[in-house]
């Protein structure tokens, strides 16, 4: 079955590379340069670029699996073997939007975590206590989450002090370094701005706290 | 359209690939969807099984899930997280800290902040009671984080460990970096005026144009 | 530089990141063959993600590491035409422009204009054809490949091949010729 008029059997071979222009009948050659600028792609088509992540995210794919064992089998399952988990690891773009509103926060707002460096009763014989404090304006609630609380900003909410905006907790940690962010009004995530930060992985940034005998230290 | 499709074939594959349900790790319940917390876990046995800590790795999926952040970027996290920690052990083997499951968590931490293998493996060789290898891990992984070119980050901690400095004090050195940078000096420039034990800029440099993390503790 | 063999045998002692040595290099061969294939950029990493990822799995299998090439291409041959079906399953039509795999313009703006929408026109009509039109045709005039190469790699003779490719000649100047 041809859809519409096929080409002479010598264009076919001319696009092939098996003959030249010159190769052909002169009543065919318009059809042959027709066929040539038409249906071959030029030298530019070549480059295909993937994502730039897409060799990182093959190799953390490679890093969890089995190390390949050299193996006896002569007969390939491949082509059969039930589909095991695929695992799209595609980072998603993020929302530049969310970010600038961070950024405009950050910049609206203060942390002086303040020390107090009191040995904690009930909470293990080195734990220091540390009172973070936040001043944030304007919003209507402010927690903490990190690698102390399992993540989890329902643990520990600070509290306002009164109607000036500013936000406090205490607790107590154990010595060492900890990381941690601010989740304000339940949603947006912030770094301490006076803190040291680091890449959390997922293309924000979190907040090292660290801990000694003398109490909490930022900056 | 694409996050259904990743659920799809999560679930359908978790049900034929995967010998014997487990269930959810207890401490990922409720946090993290089942499909991330059956990804995490395998991650997790096979992370284990070389005697490497999973604490790192079920701490950044419940960071991942407090944060909403989809599914396959927490897994990709999860694997990149153990991935350091591998690179970590594997950096410190030859030493005594070889199994000290805090010193490879804290490798891992300072891989991540942009050392390499060889740099975790050197500040390690060149540790001294009492610091903590451990310590002397975070503490430069911190400085790279805050902009101090590795190299000169594992050298300022090698100098402070050498000349007898507490191990409160090498702790503390990113903190220390911080109020130089918020006097006007670059990363770089505050590790060199640490090192010299001078002020930031002795050298007379001109200061670099603060940056945004140098506006944000100007403010008031 | 590392060449094929030498990688494979690495990952096979143990030194996994070597893995990374050949997942760029074939990335890089064979991402226009899994594009043109798939008619998208997208499907063609997912493909190639899970070829190599096959590869790796099953790599004490590979008998020549030092053709890791020719043993590669069919484990990714298979993938993509695999994802092919997966995506026809879910309904997956690909869009009909070809704007995600067109490479930078050259010469003047106008000449840019024109040969970048004779690559979109001749992208879209190569979706019209049947895969094994495609890949036969993106095998010979995309990666350069002799028919005899071609049969080797497909275990088609070289005589299906040229019919295979002849008609595609012939479907793709009857789509070219509809273009409004």
């Amino acid at each position: 079955m041809t859809d519409g008029p096929g080409y002479h059997p010598m264009v076919q071979r001319l696009l092939d590379g098996e003959l030249t222009l010159r190769d052909l009948p002169p009543e065919l050659r318009a059809e042959g340069e027709a066929a040539l600028r038409s249906i071959l792609p030029g030298p530019e088509s070549s480059a295909v670029g993937f994502s730039p992540w897409f060799e990182q995210r093959v190799m953390a794919a490679i890093r969890v699996r089995p190390r390949p064992q050299p193996r006896p089998r002569t007969v390939w399952g491949w082509l059969t073997e039930a589909r095991e988990i695929r695992l799209r690891l595609r980072p998603k773009l993020l929302a530049l939007g969310a970010l600038a509103g961070v950024a405009l926060l950050v910049l609206t707002l203060v942390s002086r975590p303040t020390t107090v460096a009191v040995a904690g009763a009930g909470a293990g014989a080195d734990s220091v206590y540390v009172r973070f404090v936040l001043y944030a304006p304007k919003v209507s609630s402010v927690a903490l989450a990190g690698s102390f609380n399992e993540w989890d900003p329902g643990r520990t909410p600070l509290a306002p002090a009164g109607e000036t905006g500013v936000w406090t907790v205490t607790l107590p940690l154990p010595p060492g370094q900890h990381t941690y962010a601010f989740v304000i009004d339940g949603q947006r995530w912030l770094p301490d701005p006076a803190a040291p930060a680091v890449d959390d992985g997922f293309g924000h940034r979190n907040s090292v706290m660290t801990v000694t005998a003398t109490g909490g230290h930022t900056s | 359209m694409r996050e259904s499709a990743i659920a799809l074939l999560l679930l359908s594959g978790v049900s034929t690939a995967l010998h014997g349900q487990a269930a959810t790790p207890a401490r990922l319940e409720g946090r993290v969807t089942p499909a991330v917390a059956e990804a995490v876990r395998a991650i997790a046995d096979s992370v284990a099984r070389t005697g490497l800590p999973v604490g790192p790795l079920y701490r950044k999926a419940l960071e991942g899930g407090a944060k909403g952040v989809p599914a396959d970027r927490i897994i990709a996290a999860v694997g990149t997280v153990a991935s350091q920690l591998a690179q970590a052990a594997k950096a410190l083997r030859s030493e005594p800290v070889a199994h000290d499951t805090d010193a490879i968590e804290a490798g891992g931490y300072a891989i991540n902040a942009g050392l390499s293998a060889g740099q975790v493996a050197d500040l390690a060789r060149g540790n001294r009671p009492p610091q903590a290898v451990a310590a002397s891990l975070r503490s430069a992984g911190t400085l790279a984080a805050l902009g101090v070119p590795p190299a000169q980050a594992v050298a300022l901690v090698h100098q402070w460990i050498a000349a007898g400095r507490s191990p409160d004090q090498v702790l503390l050195l990113p903190q220390q970096l911080q109020a130089a940078m918020a006097r006007g000096a670059s990363p770089a420039q505050a590790a060199n005026g640490i090192a010299h034990g001078g002020q930031p800029g002795a050298s007379g440099d001109h200061p670099e144009p603060p940056s945004h993390a140098q506006d944000r503790s100007h403010r008031p | 530089m590392t060449n094929d063999a030498e990688a494979v045998r690495a990952v096979l002692a143990g030194d996994i990141e070597q893995y990374a040595v050949l997942v760029r290099r074939y990335r890089d061969r064979y991402a226009g063959y899994a594009t043109r294939l798939l008619g998208s950029v997208d499907a063609a990493e997912d493909a190639m993600q899970e070829a190599l990822i096959r590869a790796y799995d099953n790599l004490g299998q590979c008998r020549d590491p030092a053709n890791f090439r020719g043993w590669f291409f069919l484990i990714l041959r298979n993938c993509c035409y695999a994802e092919a079906r997966v995506r026809r399953r879910h309904g997956n039509h690909q869009p009909l422009d070809g704007a995600d795999l067109v490479a930078e313009e050259s010469g003047t703006p106008d000449t840019a204009m024109e040969e970048k929408e004779q690559r979109q026109d001749l992208e879209r009509a190569l979706r019209r054809l049947t895969e094994e039109q495609r890949e036969v045709f993106v095998l010979k005039h995309y990666e350069g490949l002799p028919y005899e190469e071609i049969a080797k790699r497909t275990a088609v003779p070289v005589s299906s091949l040229k019919m295979r490719m002849h008609r595609a000649y012939d479907r793709l100047r009857a789509t070219l010729m509809e273009k409004p």
